[in-house]
């Protein structure tokens, strides 16, 4: 037996698979599984699921799992063990602003700890819950590679460095202005 | 001279006197025999005698049929059936001791993980007919019933060196 | 010296001698060298994620995998060195932090690999004081029983259902701390080898349910014995425990099974000792069945056999019955005058009897489908009919081989096809003539017209070096199974391929060697066959080993002949229509319970002794057949064990097989499918091939398990406004069963697919004819 992995293939492709997801989407799967050679479109799996999740505002279910599974004609476990895996993809709803607070060493050490407990106080939520009115979720997350302005969070696609409680009012009034709130 | 010796020995009765001065000894000390069945002998707590299955205090049974002590017996006098109870744990249907093959050695309780088959300090039983020196599951776990307390007790007393 | 095919290597001192990349575990495990593992496998990829068995390799600064480590010319290792021994120490202290300490309840305690090598390795103290994680458990159905907080992530299981099952059902999900094995969303795992992750979890995360807290492994001994439900032959251990059986585990032979079963012959057992067994004699007696004894029931039956002309008395065999039975059956019936003996017990078509192969057989050795390059299956749906041959022919897809199919139904395989010709089962021979055409083969007189899928089939199968044909058991069920197995001679021939039957039971080969068929020995006469017999050729019928309602073509037919006739029943297992009808029932054995010799598809010879005594009064079959053989006065019925009966059956048996060629002067055949309103698809379920598997509860709770329903096509059913789950009558002959449809894209139009061998069944016909179906 060898060292390399076959490709994981199901036996029967899906017979239709324009059926699985919008015209849009599918176009931006495509595009990723255009990057990989033919036999191994399951490497465009966590893509797949990135854009699948962005698109169900913001978590996965289950169903969208065996979805991506058939459009990339993959066993559906092994499209779970991707997204049970990695810590971007969530499988419970979430605000329409992720917070995600660093909490590694370099973020402990210049005060993430005083953040988080300003952010409990003023969003009134925890690790892992969402704001009543949908808004905001917190996330504790592990080291964002952004060591050298820690402490730090990540909203959406943007970081926030050198963060302060007072820094922090600031990002989430924007935010909420932003929103019309 | 020797058979000399020897003829004077027998006709004095040499060896009688002195095995009756040992009796004679003895006949003015406190006696030491015990009046049973009205007087017991102490027992220890390590003493191995009849067989019983314990229950942990919320009156579940502790054997859960790892079959150690069947596999362990020399005298192959256990033998057990098991099967998952309802709720999915590992239970003995059956747990028969023939006493009759048991050779009190202790290895059962030795091996127990869960202090589930004991020997007690009782010794004090008997059979009438055919059949009854098997003790079943049941009767087991009424002895264990019947004398959890001094059971608990001994293994406390022992538990240092156990 | 070392030359470019092999090198040499020194491992703990001693030369070893490897192939060039070989994995040094392979060769520490050639020359007995002990290194620790638990995530390698032989016939399984290298993950190397358990770090069990690291060792040290001169030069290298770390020690180093021997699982995932390739030899080099010229190596120095030392499997126990100061280093590799901390290494593995280390690693095992690791393994044991989160393992709980239960193995007096844990089923895989005694014969357990973590109990083993942490005697060897671990520490005697736990240095860990934190809390162990738990794992929640998933119900993944009747087989396998899980406890996976003692799961240590060998990946084992996972690598067995992408490789070798193909059917990627458990997976890793979550990562460090939180990742477990499972299948995510708990659901049942549908594999037909799904039983083997048994055997290759090294830990108690995956053991057997039906064998559940039932036994220690200290408690056991082992009989082998060889499968008895299917062709492959594979050889098992029985574990019994005061002569019950408690599991059954594979026995490794790399010529046939290598280390895997399927569920069927490894949970099977779980019928055997169920309450229809025969324990007594029974004899009719002013028309009710009473209990006798087999003295009473021996001369009872005698007397009804010497009451019959000869002509008019017939034996039917069950596929699965041993060599001794079929050859003292045979012995029987020649004694008496009599030709009328047969095992082909659901094959309809008997025309081309004259120009059979001596011997039926696979066409090549079950390795060799590994190294096709094509494998056509003809009526077969060989994943669930064979699941070892699949697995075989699995590994050939993997290593680039192409299958393709002429079938009734779309049945699911687990690798992809090239050409999946689904077909009523009326123009199956039509699109074999077509592929014939296309190959410019003799087409048995059939007009065709050569479609692209044709002409890309025939391609594909002359590009092929090697190949194989396999015609399956719906083709064998198939009322045009004689025109279909000439044509696929001659694609065969015309495609220099080899091309063989996998037909039903694990003893078909064993039958036509110990001659039990009607015609096919040295004598010029030949009796009648099956179907004959099951249409009432015979006044007295003698049954071996068989449940008449279940194991025969046409169960309507044979109910009304047994009804007529006076039957002779030895059989291990009581059927409602045996009760009705026998006049003797003689209990026997099952394969477990006697002595005897199977010889399987690719035609070896295997023999075994009984493991358990039958139960009560039963009886192993050759020693009733014996028995019965002296009371009818017959000569040569003396033998003393079943191993004299094996060299009289084998005395002119050759190996290696002969080709499965055709006999010359071959009548022309028509086709007698004909296309009718509705088409009944039969064959015959994975759990419903014999008695014992039908009485396994286990398996019949697996969702493979047939769930008594007719299925249509969702066309079919919109056209006949039907929805599915509604009630239809079927009708076949006089009589007719009520039951639910269901929806199955796999069914061809036109079709009802209702299998043989199901309780709802045995009031039907024949498994490929007309039926009528209206709602009820």
């Amino acid at each position: 037996m060898s060292l390399r992995n076959a490709p994981m293939q199901t036996p029967v492709p899906h017979p239709d698979k324009t059926s699985l997801f919008r015209p849009d989407i599918r176009a931006e799967i495509d595009h990723w599984i255009a990057k990989y050679p033919p036999e191994w479109q399951q490497s465009a799996c966590m893509a797949a699921l990135m854009i699948v999740q962005e698109d169900n505002g913001g978590h996965l279910t289950t169903e969208l799992m065996d979805k991506v599974a058939d459009y990339l004609d993959m066993p559906p476990i092994a499209v779970y063990e991707v997204g049970s895996f990695y810590a971007m993809y969530e499988h419970k709803p979430v605000g329409r602003h992720k917070i995600c607070l660093c909490t590694n060493i370099s973020c402990m050490l210049n005060g993430s700890d005083h953040i988080y407990q300003h952010l409990q106080q003023r969003l009134g939520i925890r690790f892992g819950e969402v704001t009543e009115d949908g808004q905001f979720s917190l996330k504790e997350v592990e080291c964002l590679g952004a060591c050298c302005g820690a402490p730090m969070m990540q909203i959406g696609k943007t970081y926030y460095e050198h963060l302060t409680p007072q820094r922090v009012d600031q990002i989430l009034d924007r935010l909420e202005a932003a929103d019309g709130k | 001279m020797n058979t000399v010796m020897n003829y004077l020995r027998s006709l004095f009765l040499f060896e009688l006197l002195r095995g009756l001065s040992l009796t004679a000894r003895y006949l003015w000390r406190k006696p030491f025999t015990l009046e049973y069945p009205e007087e017991k002998a102490p027992v220890s707590p390590r003493f191995r005698g009849l067989h019983a299955l314990r229950r942990y205090p919320n009156g579940e049974e502790r054997c859960i049929a790892c079959k150690l002590c069947e596999a362990v017996c020399p005298a192959l006098a256990i033998t057990i059936e098991a099967e998952p109870r309802d709720d999915g744990s590992r239970r003995t249907t059956r747990y028969d001791i023939d006493l009759f093959k048991c050779i009190y050695c202790g290895f059962c309780e030795e091996s127990c993980p869960v202090d589930a088959i004991v020997e007690t300090r009782v010794y004090e039983y008997h059979f009438e007919q055919r059949g009854e020196q098997i003790m079943t599951k049941q009767r087991l776990l009424e002895i264990g019933d019947q004398y959890e307390q001094q059971i608990a007790a001994d293994r406390q007393a022992q538990a240092t060196v156990r | 010296m070392a030359t470019p095919e092999s090198i040499t290597l020194q491992v703990d001192g001693q030369t070893l001698t490897a192939r060039p990349g070989q994995m040094l575990i392979e060769v520490t495990d050639q020359a007995g060298l002990n290194v620790p593992r638990f995530c390698y496998h032989k016939h399984l990829s290298v993950a190397a994620n358990c770090r069990m068995c690291l060792v040290e390799v001169k030069g290298a600064p770390k020690p180093l995998p021997a699982c995932a480590t390739p030899c080099t010319d010229g190596m120095e290792v030392a499997t126990q060195s100061a280093l590799a021994r901390e290494a593995q120490q280390g690693t095992m202290e690791f393994l044991l932090i989160n393992h709980p300490l239960d193995c007096p309840i844990c089923d895989q305690g005694g014969e357990c690999e973590l109990q083993d090598v942490a005697m060897g390795y671990g520490g005697d103290v736990s240095r860990y004081t934190e809390r162990k994680r738990v794992v929640q458990d998933e119900n993944i159905g009747s087989l396998i029983a899980t406890d996976m907080t003692r799961c240590i992530h060998c990946t084992r299981c996972i690598r067995f259902g992408s490789e070798i099952a193909g059917l990627r059902e458990l997976g890793a999900t979550g990562r460090g701390e939180h990742m477990r094995i499972g299948t995510y969303i708990a659901q049942s795992v549908a594999s037909e080898l799904s039983g083997n992750v048994i055997d290759l979890c090294p830990v108690g995360a995956l053991t057997s349910r039906p064998y559940r807290y039932t036994a220690r492994s200290w408690e056991l001994h082992q009989a082998e014995t060889i499968a008895p439900h299917d062709g492959v032959g594979s050889s098992l251990y029985l574990h019994l425990r005061r002569n019950q059986i408690l599991r059954v585990v594979p026995k490794e032979n790399p010529d046939c099974h290598q280390t895997w079963i399927s569920d069927r012959d490894r949970f099977a057992y779980t019928g055997i000792n169920h309450p229809d067994r025969l324990t007594q004699p029974m004899i009719r007696e002013n028309g009710t069945l009473r209990t006798a004894s087999w003295s009473e029931a021996l001369q009872q039956a005698a007397d009804l056999i010497r009451a019959t002309r000869a002509e008019r008395l017939g034996l039917l065999a069950s596929p699965n019955a041993t060599l001794e039975e079929y050859y003292l059956g045979q012995q029987l019936m020649t004694g008496l005058g009599s030709r009328n003996i047969d095992h082909r017990l659901r094959q309809v078509d008997f025309r081309d009897d004259a120009v059979n192969p001596p011997y039926p057989w696979l066409g090549c050795r079950i390795a060799e489908l590994e190294q096709n390059d094509i494998t056509f299956l003809i009526g077969s749906w060989l994943r669930k009919d064979q699941p070892l041959l699949n697995h075989r022919v699995h590994q050939s897809v993997r290593a680039g081989g192409q299958v393709i199919a002429v079938n009734p139904v779309a049945y699911d395989h687990n690798y992809p096809l090239a050409l999946n010709c689904v077909v009523s089962p009326a123009q199956m021979a039509c699109e074999l003539a077509g592929i014939a055409q296309a190959l410019k083969a003799d087409t048995e007189g059939l007009a065709v017209t050569v479609t692209h899928a044709h002409q890309q089939a025939a391609e594909q199968l002359r590009a092929a070096q090697h190949g194989s044909i396999i015609l399956g058991t719906a083709a064998q069920m198939h009322p045009d199974y004689a025109l279909l197995r000439r044509l696929a001679a001659h694609i065969a021939q015309a495609a220099g391929l080899n091309w063989g039957t996998v037909g039903f039971g694990c003893n078909d080969l064993g039958a036509w060697i110990a001659g039990a068929v009607p015609h096919h020995t040295t004598e010029a006469t030949t009796g009648q066959h099956a179907a004959q017999m099951q249409q009432g050729g015979c006044d007295t019928l003698i049954l071996l080993g068989l449940e008449p309602e279940a194991d025969v073509a046409d169960p309507q037919q044979t109910a009304q002949a047994l009804t007529q006739a006076r039957v002779i029943a030895l059989s291990a297992y009581r059927s409602p229509l045996l009760e009705q009808t026998a006049d003797v029932i003689l209990p026997i054995g099952v394969a477990t319970e006697t002595s005897g010799s199977f010889i399987s598809l690719q035609g070896d010879r295997q023999s075994f002794a009984g493991a358990a005594p039958p139960p009560g009064e039963a009886r192993p079959g050759w020693k009733v057949l014996r028995v019965l053989g002296n009371a009818l006065e017959l000569a040569g019925f003396d033998y003393p064990d079943s191993t004299h009966i094996r060299d009289a059956a084998l005395q002119h048996h050759t190996t290696p097989l002969p080709d499965n060629c055709l006999g010359p002067d071959r009548a022309a055949l028509q086709p007698q499918a004909t296309v009718h309103n509705w088409q009944r698809i039969g064959g015959v379920p994975i759990y419903a091939t014999d008695a014992i598997v039908r009485r396994a509860a286990p398996l019949q709770a697996t969702p493979d398990a047939w769930d008594d329903t007719a299925r249509l096509n969702p066309r079919m059913l919109a056209e006949h406004n039907l929805s599915a789950g509604a009630a239809v009558r079927l009708t076949q002959g006089e009589h007719s069963i009520t039951l639910a449809v269901c929806s199955d894209a796999r069914v061809p139009d036109g079709c009802v697919w209702y299998p043989t061998g199901l309780p709802g069944s045995t009031q039907l016909g024949a498994s490929f004819a007309h039926i009528s179906l209206e709602p009820a």
